[in-house]
């Protein structure tokens, strides 16, 4: 088996950014939709720690860059949530497809 | 060879955060979804300690895998929850589904044995930071001069900006004519 690369750990980081994407685009539920959005988050992370990881080895940057997204990644999930909730009482539905007039 | 290089511990990881995130998707039961997200975040948390930043793989756990987790779990639960069951009930007759959970059942047995015996036989540390020498304090010391000292505009800016969304929602949901 061959030993593992940086290439590897960057198609990883592709691969969960591709699934959020689709998610993103296909799901119908807005709570699957933020999850989704938050596997393309995921994905961007493991991007920047490889980076970090492999090219970088003094400052760290990418790690540093790699909290900014955790921590916007949160903030953003609150808002969408709390924009979610308002809709919601309106509507009294969890499908996207009825969110048109936002 | 360093649990970075070592393909025993990667490809069971990498296959099972991407069968989870498929799942994720693919469940009509936001349950379902929820818990494979959670199992997806975990493993994130597993690579980044891989990688040789524990500090953000304490994060990546603390915050997608606990927090997060919780936010979206109450906000399921002020969703309707009748109609969650009618999809659970149409989602029994799903083999393909079945067939993914046991794949993954089979990784995660896997990378407990594999991971066990291949520390056992490269013993000269898991992470990136073991095998090349940085100790704890260097990497927090890189990690306390980019948040305070490189990028501590930046931080700031961002607090500033999310603080004021937070806020104009807060006003926004005041105004009755909304």
């Amino acid at each position: 088996m061959t030993e593992i690369t940086i290439h590897h750990y960057l198609y990883l980081g592709l691969i969960l950014f591709i699934i959020g994407i689709l998610g993103s685009i296909l799901a119908k539920h807005v709570i699957k939709v933020l999850i989704s959005i938050e596997f393309i988050l995921t994905g961007v992370n493991i991007n920047f720690i490889t980076f970090a990881t492999f090219c970088d080895t003094t400052t760290l940057g990418g790690y540093i860059m790699s909290l900014f997204y955790v921590a916007i990644g949160a903030v953003e999930l609150a808002v969408a949530l709390y924009i979610f909730y308002l809709m919601y009482k309106k509507k009294t539905s969890e499908n996207i497809d009825k969110y048109g007039d936002l | 060879m360093s649990g970075i290089y070592n393909p025993i511990i990667f490809y069971p990881v990498s296959v099972l955060i991407i069968l989870f995130a498929f799942l994720a998707i693919k469940f009509k039961n936001i349950f379902y979804s929820l818990l494979c997200a959670i199992i997806v975040f975990f493993l994130s948390g597993l690579i980044f300690y891989i990688l040789g930043s524990e500090y953000n793989a304490i994060i990546q756990i603390a915050i997608y895998g606990i927090a997060v987790p919780i936010i979206l779990g109450l906000a399921i639960m002020f969703t309707n929850l009748q109609k969650n069951k009618e999809i659970k009930a149409e989602n029994k007759a799903s083999v393909f589904k079945h067939f993914i959970l046991l794949s993954a059942g089979v990784f995660i047995l896997a990378i407990f044995y594999l991971t066990i015996t291949s520390l056992a036989i490269n013993p000269q540390g898991f992470n990136i930071n073991e095998s090349i020498g940085n100790t704890s304090t260097q990497v927090i010391n890189s990690f306390s001069q980019g948040i305070f000292i490189q990028y501590v505009w930046s931080f700031e800016l961002i607090a500033l900006i999310l603080t004021i969304i937070v806020a104009g929602l807060t006003i926004f949901n005041q105004r009755k004519d909304v």
